[in-house]
């Protein structure tokens, strides 16, 4: 099954046309997109997390039709964002985690457990009474990611969820990324280094797919780019 | 930032949420209920009452004198105004009895956690779901308002921040049309955010 897949996928976002005709269908289990700002890298994150709908076009995630299959997308695929503060929810770290199981129908005892697990997994045992929204920016978007994958999602959508972190927290981040549980990982980041370690990549450019596969292939594209037109054309 | 709930063990933390909502709710109703004629007793019951609610171990009466320093310029403000129109045994009556129903209703909050009242406001509100309320919309709203709050107060902060910073002196209109820019910009991502996190 395929991971994502889109068909001449178009979103238009106000006056903008974010995505334009993007086509990929990739089954990796950790796919890297990557490209320069204003590409399009959130707005096809967004789209295959079922958050925008696509104006035009086919997209399946896990098999889904994230417009169509939303209920069933949203048990099984969790969003990351880079800004940790409208992720988190409720007023304790616990209980935002917490937040999550809700809907899960499960008894409060198994809740409460599962909710134990994940902080500790996290290292966020000794913060669970905290108030949520006075924790550091890192501290945030490890409760962010925690309440993400408590869950058990099959997959996870990341948007640069170590856009705003220092060096430690952010491999802390990337090690639940990638090793945190059986998930697949779609992983939109300006670090190529986090990409080449995917199983594959797509470069994105003025809204369109312009490569996908070998993230190896892929990254050297994009920085044959760069080396190409390192000021923008001029107009 | 005001998480006004404070983990313990008291008599009041026992109480399962919706019982003491109902509770507390009477004990409300009828400090508000004390007529005016009684004179002072006006002003005694309702401080009874309260001390007595505050006054289990656990909770302690330090905990109420803490809350009404919080809310002195509340208190002080209806004082003085009452003192001005309708002269002193009013004035303190009336009094009494706004700190009374505040402090009173404050103790849901010191002693129940979000989640419970959450759970709580959800299955109270099931009958009305034929009705067309949504239990569980209501309840994430409030919750969604409480922890709101904190995070455009502290984005108030940061945008008098960067004005002081370019030199701007504070000015309201200055202030508004940053401010609005951001609460909306929150308002957008919590939108997402919540639907990413399984809220329909
Ligand atoms: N809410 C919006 N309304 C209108 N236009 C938008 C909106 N969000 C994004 N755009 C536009 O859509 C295009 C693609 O934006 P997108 O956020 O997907 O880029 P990106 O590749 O994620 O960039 P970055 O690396 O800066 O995050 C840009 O031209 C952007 O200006
Ligand atoms: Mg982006």
């Amino acid at each position: 099954m395929n991971t994502i897949e889109l068909k001449n996928v178009s979103v238009r976002l106000g006056e903008v046309d974010a995505l334009r005709e993007a086509s990929v269908a990739l089954d990796g289990r950790t796919i890297a997109v990557i490209g320069d700002n204003g590409s399009g890298k959130s707005t096809l994150a967004r789209v295959v997390g079922g958050l925008v709908p696509a104006r035009a076009g086919e997209v399946r995630v896990l098999g889904l039709d994230p417009v169509r299959q939303a209920a069933e997308l949203r048990r099984r695929v969790a969003f990351v964002f880079s800004n940790p503060d409208a992720q988190i929810i409720m007023p304790t770290v616990a209980e935002d985690v917490a937040f999550s199981l809700r809907d899960r129908g499960m008894s409060r005892r198994e809740r409460s457990e599962r909710v134990a697990a994940a902080l500790d997994r996290f290292g966020l045992t000794e913060l669970a009474a905290r108030s949520s929204h006075d924790l550091s920016g890192g501290q945030k978007q490890l409760l962010a990611l925690c309440g993400a994958l408590v869950r058990e999602p099959e997959l996870v959508i990341a948007d640069e969820p170590t856009a705003f972190l220092d060096a430690r927290n952010a491999r802390r981040i990337t090690a639940h990324l990638f090793d945190g549980g059986p998930h697949r990982l779609l992983l939109v980041t300006h670090d190529l280094s986090l990409a080449r370690r995917c199983e594959c990549a797509v470069l994105v450019a003025g809204g369109r797919v312009v490569l996908a596969g070998d993230p190896g292939l892929v990254i050297a594209a994009h920085e044959k780019s760069l080396d190409d037109h390192p000021l923008p054309p001029r107009g | 930032m005001i998480t006004l709930y404070r983990p313990g063990d008291s008599l009041w933390h026992r109480l399962p949420t919706g019982r003491k909502a109902a509770l507390l709710a009477a004990l409300v109703l009828g400090i508000s209920l004390v007529p005016v004629s009684w004179a002072w007793w006006g002003a005694l019951i309702p401080a009874a009452v309260c001390l007595g609610c505050y006054a289990v171990p656990g909770i302690g009466v330090t905990r109420l004198l803490a809350q009404a320093w919080a809310a002195r310029w509340i208190i002080l403000v209806t004082l003085a105004g009452q003192l001005l129109f309708l002269g002193p045994q009013p004035a303190v009556v009336n009094t009494a009895r706004v700190v009374a129903i505040i402090a009173v209703a404050t103790l849901l909050a010191l002693t129940t956690q979000v989640t419970e009242l959450l759970d709580a406001i959800e299955r109270g509100l099931a009958p009305l779901a034929r009705l067309g309320v949504d239990p569980r919309r209501a309840g994430l709203l409030l919750t969604v308002t409480l922890t709101t709050l904190p995070v455009l107060a502290r984005a108030a902060g940061h945008v008098r921040e960067a004005q002081r910073a370019r030199g701007a002196r504070p000015r309201l209109r200055l202030f508004v049309v940053p401010f609005l820019v951001v609460a909306l910009k929150h308002a957008d991502e919590l939108g997402e955010a919540l639907t990413a996190r399984g809220v329909r």
